[in-house]
């Protein structure tokens, strides 16, 4: 019967509307509830993405420090480059209370980074190798010649090796070690490779441009070598 | 009142350059060459002021940047301070209100702040001279600094004649007639 049919639809609607308004009032928690939780989740997160990064960090701490176990080393962070587009100094965070003096010796996980010139309690300026006003006396790996790597404006990731014996007979991708001359760097530290060589009319005139093992560019963590 | 107020301002603009260099033109660069704000800062103090406070602000803001980042200590201070004073004596021969007179002021106190600092490094820290190198990024830093000129000086401007009607007051008619 289509009346039955009628007063039974509305006795459902009706019936169904009490437990209408309880369900609204449940549902709100509910969501109240779900937003706490997405929030507590949301922020487990972040901690966890922290715990990462900094995992990481201290993974390329124990990387470096494990290379150059012999010598007695401070980790630090670069805080500041230089402003200047012709000098290429950095600033790290770690001075005179960490034990780190001028004159130090400050490597990277690839390789050399320069060495200290200034020092205050809690930071230090690094001249890095690639300035212009920075000389390092090197020796190739397999000839144990001994050459002069100096920074250039030209370029950001490379070094000219200047005063080439003029026996010498240089390989391209040959590794370049500090030779310990000149009382800065330690021995064999690694510098970069020998990306080419440029040879002029005068054989004593030749040099070479070495690319830094270092990426200057991203350079963040480095290590400060405070015994030698 | 005014004085101490301008020169807060100027202060604070000085670090926010500091900020700008260090940071934001370390990867907003024309092929790896920051601008070198700096420079334009001390030649618009010095332009709108006179020469002391030029000379003053050049060798403070240079004293700050060589103890931050400097190797040695006085190097930028010196290029910066002959900057500043002679841009103040140049605003006596030159109007303001020309952009081209502006910009070739820039060009030559770029210049001149370069040259000095390089010949200074040259002495003092015994760099390798490389003079090819430095010409190509002069020249990359001074177009730099005259496209951040055009687009900077109508601000410059207005906050200039505020600090010219403070420092110089109403001597500033006289000299043009």
């Amino acid at each position: 019967m289509p009346i039955q049919n009628g007063l039974t639809y509305l006795k459902n609607k009706v019936q169904g509307n009490d437990t209408f308004f309880t369900d609204i009032n449940n549902l709100k928690q509910e969501n109240e509830e779900l937003k706490e939780k997405n929030e507590q989740l949301e922020q487990s997160l972040r901690e966890l993405e922290n715990i990462k990064t900094e995992n990481e960090t201290l993974t390329e701490y124990l990387n470096l420090t494990e290379k150059y176990g012999e010598y007695k080393t401070v980790p630090g962070y670069v805080i500041n480059k230089d402003i200047s587009n012709y000098s290429k100094t950095i600033v790290i965070n770690v001075g005179k209370d960490d034990g780190v003096d001028v004159d130090m010796t400050v490597i990277g996980n690839e390789g050399l980074v320069g060495h200290i010139v200034s020092v205050t309690d809690n930071t230090a300026k690094v001249q890095t190798i690639i300035d212009t006003a920075s000389s390092v006396s090197c020796s190739m790996s397999t000839t144990k010649d001994a050459i002069v790597c100096k920074g250039t404006l030209d370029d950001k990731s490379s070094l000219r090796a200047m005063y080439i014996p003029t026996d010498c007979n240089i390989i391209q991708g040959d590794s370049i070690e500090t030779s310990g001359l000149g009382g800065i760097y330690p021995k064999g530290i690694h510098v970069g490779t020998v990306q080419r060589v440029v040879n002029t009319q005068n054989m004593t005139d030749r040099y070479a441009i070495v690319e830094t093992a270092v990426d200057f560019d991203t350079l963040d963590t480095v290590l400060v070598i405070t015994n030698k | 009142m005014k004085k101490f107020i301008i020169n807060i301002v100027l202060i604070l603009v000085a670090f926010l350059i500091y900020f700008l260099q260090s940071n934001f033109f370390t990867w907003f660069n024309i092929a790896g060459v920051k601008p070198s704000m700096f420079v334009l800062f001390v030649v618009f103090i010095g332009l709108f002021s006179n020469k002391t406070l030029g000379t003053i602000y050049g060798i403070a803001i240079g004293l700050v940047v060589d103890l931050l980042v400097g190797t040695k200590i006085g190097i930028t201070a010196v290029a910066l301070g002959i900057v500043g004073f002679l841009s103040a004596v140049v605003d006596k021969n030159f109007s303001k209100d020309s952009r081209v007179t502006i910009m070739f002021i820039v060009l030559a106190a770029t210049i001149i702040y370069e040259v000095v600092s390089y010949i200074l490094n040259y002495i003092f820290l015994a760099i390798n001279v490389e003079i090819l190198n430095f010409i190509k990024i002069l020249a990359l830093e001074v177009i730099y600094n005259l496209i951040l000129t055009i687009i900077l000086y109508p601000l410059i401007q207005k906050f200039g004649y505020i600090i010219e009607n403070e420092y110089k007051g109403n001597k500033i008619l006289t000299r043009y007639f």
